[in-house]
């Protein structure tokens, strides 16, 4: 409830972590002839070192914060969901949807959000109702709705909400339910405050509200907390509610303040991805609200940064790539390591 | 006994922890023979066994065969020897059938010849187990004849059964009899363990009686009677820490009695009817009732219902059939809430699994179950003060040694866990206690300071429900005590009325009156 010495222990155990990933990526690169330091280099100088790289930095840390709020109160819940990805996807559809309407700025984009939210919510229900009565395990059952949304979106792309001058993308989200950008000529939007505004709030619900010490309960001991009077299916419930709506927003940030389109485009090349990534930084941050903060951040400064190392280091970018996911690994690990603990212990009866 | 089998001399078993599960247990196994092995729970019978099969080592003592002394250092040496084991626990792949799941033992088998060999086996013994269907699709007694027939594959001499007919239906268990005749009559040597008088009586030669760690007393099937072997497993002398129970009994008489006559039952239990995990009917058309000011305990060996008839009556388990009235308000299907807020206080046996959250602070553990109470909360945010303050409460009225409020459960010794169990629920100020194992794995001094205070929640007119397999301590606290066998009770009485005859006849399942 307070912090103590141990809170820190987490942390500490992360630095080590990417500090051991940062070697063993120079270690890769070392052994196909690349030099490594001159790629780091390039990697952080220009997602952590220019005020512009810091803001695409930042953008592209919006949507994952959200997307792994939707995994990180899940699994402290004790639930593994995999389908931030759909709901993601059914967020952005939304958001496109109502900016269809006309109605006067802020209260748009209000509106638009909620309707994202929404959308979200909705899509995790049906796995949610098969958890929570009928025991369906909400890996498969979510697994399948990212499909189920993939294909819905492809069909809403070209064929419901298609730009009728440029059939390459859906149309674009009105000008009054645009979130407004910080930072001119970036990618940086009020999203970023939205994400970590959430993610707080995320942290304060659950460490210092009753649902969210029986969240946190369900989790830890599913039958201490059926003793304390904790109904499974009632935390099911409402964690996919808050997974969805976090993972609905993802999806109306990334077209509500992504400029320069404002569109998602067939194939939908520029949402996909962050459902999955989100379950990567929802690890590092250690599946903590607070954690993911600054663990969505250095994920997308890894991505940011890519190009650079590519261009100024000369590593080809599948090698970018390959040293950016020992980095990802090794920072996943140590969550990694003690959510599968938990989890074997939990099917056990007893807990860790 | 001419010719032994096998020969234990002088086993002796000391945990890691202190406690002495055997001290200089002799026993000699003969060939052609069921040896029964008899005592109530925490004699040392599956300790023996498992130094008999080499799961582990004795402490002090040795095993010796005609050939001389041996020692084994993992089930595979007593194998060598012609000794198996079947646990009570099956260790079966679901998906593999019968053949598939002796071979996984076996190693480097062609299928033919060992489907020859188990055909040839099942002719023989009379065990009938289907070779080829999955193993999940086959019932609890066929399973556990697969179990059999692995150890039978690898050409054992000397079965040792850990008690078999605990997941058996009365038929099976009259076929798992003929199949150990069978055996018997070629030859082999069977060790059983049981704490069913009858059984050990209809299917043994000869039977050893365990108590605390000794032998105590051995003796011929046909020369012996339930009531010999009662008197031996219980014993004459049923002491609480070196104190005579009487001393308990006495109290009991000047404060206990006479506030059971007068007031009305606050918890009482009809035809109760509840199924376990498996499926199998673990309370069987159970009633009784508990009054104000009482203790009323249950005893009996654990497995015989007990976990499920706790789970029931507080909400964690449905009820098939019957009635719970607490406080004259029918609660059968409440939620854990509900019962608390009509008074009712639960001590679970398993402290790690219901009682306590291990990764969770001290604080947060100590308003489980009342989290949504009044004062913790504020529309719907902890107060984090309050709940401090009621934890610090708890830690200085229980004298709960812990390193602080924000230390995790899991850091604290068992009896200090304990204690803030016990704490969490005596603060609810309950009317009805249910105390489950309330003392198990605690040092003397934690569990004394235990019972000391359920005899003082009795005092103060409060009713306590103890189900603990402890027979000594549930002999002493009580004002009336249960047997439970097979999910109903063989018999209800005064501790102080019972002859230690007649109680180990109502554990070992021999209904009072019919003796």
């Amino acid at each position: 409830m307070t912090w103590t010495w141990r809170g820190l222990r987490p942390i500490l155990e992360s630095i080590l972590a990417g500090i051991i990933g940062l070697a063993a990526g120079a270690l890769i690169m070392w052994g196909w002839g690349y030099a490594p330091w001159p790629a780091y280099v390039a990697l952080f100088k220009e997602s952590f070192g220019s005020g512009y790289g810091l803001a695409s930095a930042l953008a592209n840390a919006t949507p994952l914060i959200l997307t792994a709020l939707t995994f990180a109160m899940g699994a402290r819940a004790g639930l593994f969901i995999i389908g931030a990805e759909g709901m993601m996807y059914m967020g952005a559809m939304g958001a496109i949807a109502l900016s269809l309407l006309r109605l006067p700025a802020g209260l748009h984009t209000l509106l638009a959000l909620l309707c994202a939210a929404a959308a979200g919510i909705l899509w995790g229900l049906v796995p949610a109702v098969l958890r929570a009565f009928r025991g369906v395990h909400e890996v498969i059952s979510t697994i399948m709705f990212n499909w189920l949304s993939h294909f819905l979106a492809f069909y809403l792309v070209a064929n419901v909400l298609v730009d009728p001058v440029r059939a390459e993308k859906t149309l674009s989200v009105a000008k009054t339910s645009r979130l407004p950008l910080l930072m001119r000529g970036t990618d940086l939007s009020l999203g970023m405050v939205v994400a970590a505004g959430l993610a707080f709030l995320a942290y304060v619900f659950l460490w210092h509200t009753v649902a969210g010490y029986e969240i946190r309960a369900a989790g830890a001991n599913p039958h201490a907390a059926r003793y304390g009077g904790v109904s499974p299916q009632k935390t099911v419930l409402l964690v996919f509610a808050l997974g969805g709506a976090m993972a609905g927003l993802a999806g109306a940030v990334e077209v509500m303040g992504r400029p320069p389109t404002y569109a998602v485009y067939s194939g939908l090349t520029n949402i996909s991805g962050f459902g999955f990534d989100g379950i990567g930084v929802a690890m590092i941050g250690r599946i903590h609200p607070l954690g993911i903060i600054p663990a969505a951040i250095f994920y997308g400064g890894l991505q940011a940064g890519a190009r650079l190392m590519q261009m100024e280091a000369g590593v080809p970018f599948e090698m970018v790539r390959a040293v950016q996911g020992v980095i990802v690994l090794a920072l996943a690990l140590p969550e990694l390591t003690r959510i599968f603990r938990v989890f074997r212990q939990r099917r056990k009866g007893g807990e860790a | 006994m001419a010719t032994f089998f096998l020969r234990a001399e002088g086993l002796t078993k000391i945990y890691p922890d202190g406690t002495v599960a055997l001290s200089g247990v002799d026993l000699t196994v003969v060939a052609g023979e069921v040896l029964g092995l008899l005592g109530e729970n925490g004699a040392g019978k599956t300790t023996l066994t498992k130094i008999l099969s080499g799961l582990l080592p004795p402490t002090a003592g040795r095993l010796r065969t005609p050939q001389g002394p041996v020692r084994f250092h993992s089930p595979k040496d007593a194998l060598r020897l012609g000794i198996g084991m079947v646990h009570q626990h099956f260790a079966l792949v679901d998906t593999f059938n019968a053949l598939e799941n002796v071979a996984l033992g076996l190693g480097g088998v062609s299928f033919p010849a060992l489907r020859r060999k188990l055909e040839e086996l099942i002719e023989k013994t009379g065990l009938q187990v289907p070779l080829d269907v999955p193993v999940e699709k086959l019932a609890v007694g066929e399973r556990q004849r697969v179990e059999i027939l692995k150890v039978l594959a690898r050409d054992v001499n000397l079965l040792i059964l850990d008690e078999p007919t605990s997941v058996l239906t009365p038929v099976e268990t009259a076929d798992l009899f003929r199949f150990l005749q069978n055996l018997r009559e070629q030859g082999k040597a069977v060790i059983f363990i049981t704490h069913k008088l009858k059984e050990a009586l209809s299917i043994t030669d000869r039977i050893v009686v365990l108590r605390r760690g000794k032998v105590a007393g051995e003796v011929e099937t046909k020369n012996t009677t339930a009531g010999e072997l009662a008197r031996l497993m219980v014993g004459t002398e049923i002491e609480l820490r070196g104190r005579p129970v009487e001393l308990a009994v006495e109290h009991t008489v000047q404060t206990g009695l006479s506030a059971v006559r007068t007031a009305e039952p606050v918890l009482v239990v009809k035809d109760l009817r509840v199924r376990s995990d498996t499926g199998e009917l673990a309370v069987r058309d159970l009633s009784f009732a508990v009054h104000p000011g009482e203790i009323f305990g249950i005893a009996g060996v654990e497995g015989n219902g007990q976990t499920e008839l706790v789970e029931a009556i507080c909400g964690l388990r449905r009820v098939e059939a019957g009635r719970i009235i607490l406080r004259g308000e029918n609660v059968v299907g409440r939620s854990p809430p509900e019962l608390y807020r009509l008074g009712l206080a639960h001590i679970p046996e398993d402290r790690w699994k219901y009682g306590l959250i291990l990764s969770f602070t001290v604080a947060e553990n100590a308003i489980l179950g009342v989290q949504r109470e009044r004062g913790f909360h504020l529309a719907g945010m902890l107060r984090a003060r309050a709940v401090r303050n009621h934890a610090a409460k708890l830690i200085q009225e229980f004298n709960i040694q812990t390193a602080g409020l924000s230390a995790s459960a899991k850091s604290l010794s068992g009896g200090n866990q304990q204690k803030l169990i016990v704490g969490r629920e005596l603060a609810k100020d309950p009317e009805v206690i249910v105390a489950a194992q309330p003392t198990r794995g605690l040092d003397i001094g934690a569990a004394q300071f235990i019972r000391d205070l359920l005899l003082r929640l009795r005092d103060e007119g409060r009713a306590i429900l103890l189900v603990s397999a402890d027979l000594d301590e549930v002999l002493a606290l009580s004002d009336r005590v249960a047997f439970m066998y097979e999910g109903t009770f063989t018999g209800v009485a005064r501790p102080a009325e019972l002859t230690p005859e007649e109680i180990g006849l109502l554990m070992g399942g021999v209904k009072a009156g019919t003796k």
